[in-house]
């Protein structure tokens, strides 16, 4: 693969509670000339894959945690985490809580231990 | 095809600053609440977004009268003087009650509230919310949620209000909804009803708040009979971002501009300064953004850029000044507000109009009361900074309190069947399909663009009589090409049914809008028609209304209010 310095390189994890097998990891690419936070990035990928699920609201001040998300290994405030054309990253739903669909969870129920995801 | 169905006294649709008041004013009557938001409370919504100015008549030179005053003089004459009234008179109870709940006020070194006067308040009356909206949301959520009479039920989509069975005025009985999570369809009654949903400004490709602002709540009452005014009053803010696209829809405060603070200005490409000093209120600072763009004087992304880099108060003082979230937001993105020259353009802001309410927020059905910003018109034309967070506590208060009275005295209305059947069907039409998916989503995607692109350019800062009759055009056609559209029948967190439904929703408030400004041929505040380029006050000191009779939207007036109580 050529890398571009105009595309953005995304490996997310999946998860469709109604189908039966856990998740997977799949690629997407978002060509940009500019960084993009992780958020607009979810909101891209929404949009061209509209199975694919994130939370879009947003308070525009790092805050308010709607978009909290694992990125590369790290669990992240989406919004205000850049990621600049030609990069690779790696997307998975935050650690912390329970999943609902990939990258949706419920903040008012913590991710349980024997959870497949959390696994991987 | 209902899959649940629970009961309780008050129904507050909408967790945001307005809903989670409403909440608590009806639980400390007595109700049993239940409160319905469309993501996670505190993690979505418009108040989120509010820099956290609060308006209230704390100085000793001030009084609710001038409060008053100033508020209906702001509108141009437009706002209903009962809930100017109310307004002016409840913001300092409002804000004692929000400290009550837990939020916090920046205050002086006599430990009195810091007081900031901004354009068009002739006493210093701007308190700072410590954490913005944020502050304010938490503090509430965090009251709700320790309340045993309030049950919050998150990510619970409502898609329509279910009329009662009534011979004479038209009631409510409660609201049909999807529980995401696990995509049961839920019937919810209720007593009362009070819708909290917020405004419509994602309608606008430019605007400052997060996509949850589609105006639900303004679909709904209108689906069922309310009279909705104003809708043409849309608020732009003159300083929202467009470059660079991950900081897009956050905004810079115009109010920052101002000599006694950091004495910046908006410039254009030939760095020629675009405001006079001093500031002038928000309606008139947009249309000169505005008109200085259309002159060409605007840089590669259509805005003009906002800068305080060489603010006479000096680097450090600017530094202070902008050491809050929402510029270190800014920040995170790798340009620094205080240096840095950040490309603006006036964008949708607030929904002065809405559902028509009175002073205890019912509104013309009977069980169904609102409260700003769903619900218009305290202010008229234009509002001042700080009234939105205000507005939002004291008629959230109003609302919580008078839905109480309610439900108090009345029992639950029955049912209407026809109501229920069109709400199910109305989702039932949509899980339909089983066709490509991924095909049907670039179309919502697209339909979408158009819709907010045309808002943008026929429903925006300028309007006339051939744009907005485009504009109802291109809103037709949208609607026909979403008729048939249908989204896969997955039960779990169906996002694509969201999309599709709030798109629908977005069509019908885009249509109110377009109906509205064509109807008012004058300009004034933030509605300003070429066409019509001068106030009319002879003819339209009066609220365009709009209501459905049967199947057809009915456009009239509706004289203002012009007792104080």
């Amino acid at each position: 693969m050529i890398e571009s310095k105009s595309v953005i390189y995304i490996q997310a994890l999946r998860f469709d509670p109604d189908q039966q097998g856990g998740s997977r990891f799949q690629s997407y690419e978002v060509a940009t000339m500019e960084a993009l936070s992780v958020m607009a990035l979810l909101v891209k990928i929404h949009e061209t894959d509209a199975s694919f699920a994130c939370r879009t609201s947003t308070c525009f001040k790092g805050q308010c945690g709607s978009c909290l998300i694992r990125v590369n290994g790290q669990d992240v405030l989406g919004c205000v985490t850049l990621v600049r054309p030609g990069e690779a990253v790696v997307l998975e739903p935050h650690s912390k809580f329970r999943v609902i669909r990939d990258m949706v969870v419920d903040f008012s129920q913590p991710r349980e231990d024997d959870n497949d995801i959390a696994k991987m | 095809m209902i899959l649940r169905r629970c009961e309780t006294e008050v129904l507050v649709v909408g967790g945001g600053g307005a809903g989670l008041r409403a909440a608590l004013a009806a639980a400390e009557a007595g109700s049993a609440v239940i409160i319905v938001n469309k993501g996670p409370i505190a993690r979505s919504g418009i108040t989120l977004t509010a820099a956290g100015g609060m308006q209230a008549p704390f100085h000793p030179d001030d009084s609710p009268l001038q409060y008053f005053q100033d508020t209906i003089r702001c509108g141009y004459g437009l706002g209903d003087q009962n809930l100017a009234w109310a307004l002016a008179t409840g913001a300092c109870d409002a804000v004692l009650d929000l400290e009550r709940y837990g939020a916090r006020f920046v205050r002086n070194e006599a430990a009195n509230f810091a007081l900031g006067q901004f354009p068009g308040q002739s006493q210093p009356r701007n308190l700072f919310v410590k954490g913005g909206g944020i502050g304010i949301v938490s503090a509430l959520a965090k009251a709700c949620k320790t309340h045993g009479n309030i049950r919050i039920l998150d990510d619970f989509l409502v898609t329509g209000l279910i009329k009662g069975k009534s011979t004479g005025n038209p009631c409510v009985s409660g609201v049909m909804g999807i529980d995401l999570c696990s995509g049961e369809l839920t019937l919810i009654r209720a007593r009362s009803v009070v819708l909290a949903t917020g405004g419509c400004q994602w309608l606008w490709e430019v605007n400052d708040c997060p996509t949850d602002a589609v105006g639900d709540g303004l679909a709904y009452a209108y689906r069922i009979g309310a009279e909705l005014i104003d809708m043409e009053m849309i608020l732009f803010y003159p300083s929202v971002i467009v470059w660079p696209p991950s900081l897009k829809g956050a905004f810079v405060h115009y109010e920052f501009l101002a000599e006694s603070i950091l004495d910046g200005n908006v410039y254009d490409k030939e760095n020629l300064p675009v405001l006079p000093k001093p500031l002038p209120v928000r309606d008139e600072a947009m249309r000169l953004l505005d008109k200085a763009i259309r002159e060409g004087r605007g840089e590669s992304h259509g805005g003009l850029m906002w800068y305080v880099g060489d603010s006479p108060k000096g680097l450090a003082a600017v530094r202070k000044k902008l050491d809050i979230a929402q510029y270190n937001y800014i920040k995170a993105h790798g340009v620094d507000p205080a240096t840095a020259r950040i490309e603006v353009t006036p964008g949708a802001h607030y929904l002065l109009g809405g559902i028509h309410i009175n002073e205890e927020c019912r509104t013309t059905i009977d069980g169904l009361f609102a409260t700003p910003e769903c619900a218009g018109n305290f202010d008229g034309a234009n509002r001042l900074a700080g009234s939105g967070i205000a507005a939002t506590q004291v008629f959230g208060t109003r609302a919580g309190r008078y839905a109480n009275q309610w439900a108090s005295v009345n029992s639950l209305a029955e049912v209407d069947a026809a109501s229920v059947e069109e709400a199910v069907t109305r989702v039932g039409l949509r899980l339909a399909g089983h066709s490509a998916a991924d095909k049907q989503k670039s179309t919502v995607k697209s339909m979408r663009d158009r819709l907010r692109a045309a808002m943008q350019q026929h429903a925006g800062v300028r309007r006339d009589q051939a744009g907005l009759e485009q504009l109802a055009n291109v809103i037709r056609e949208i609607q026909e090409d979403l008729q048939n559209a249908t989204v896969p029948a997955m039960k779990v967190y169906n996002q694509p049914l969201l999309d599709l439904l709030q798109l629908e929703t977005m069509c019908e408030v885009a249509a109110l809008v377009a109906k509205s400004a064509l109807l008012r041929t004058e300009s004034r505040g933030h509605h300003f028609r070429q066409d019509y380029p001068a106030q009319n006050d002879e003819q339209w000191l009066r609220h365009t209304c709009i209501a459905k009779i049967g199947t057809a939207a009915v456009m009239g007036t509706k004289a203002l209010v012009v007792q104080k109580q």
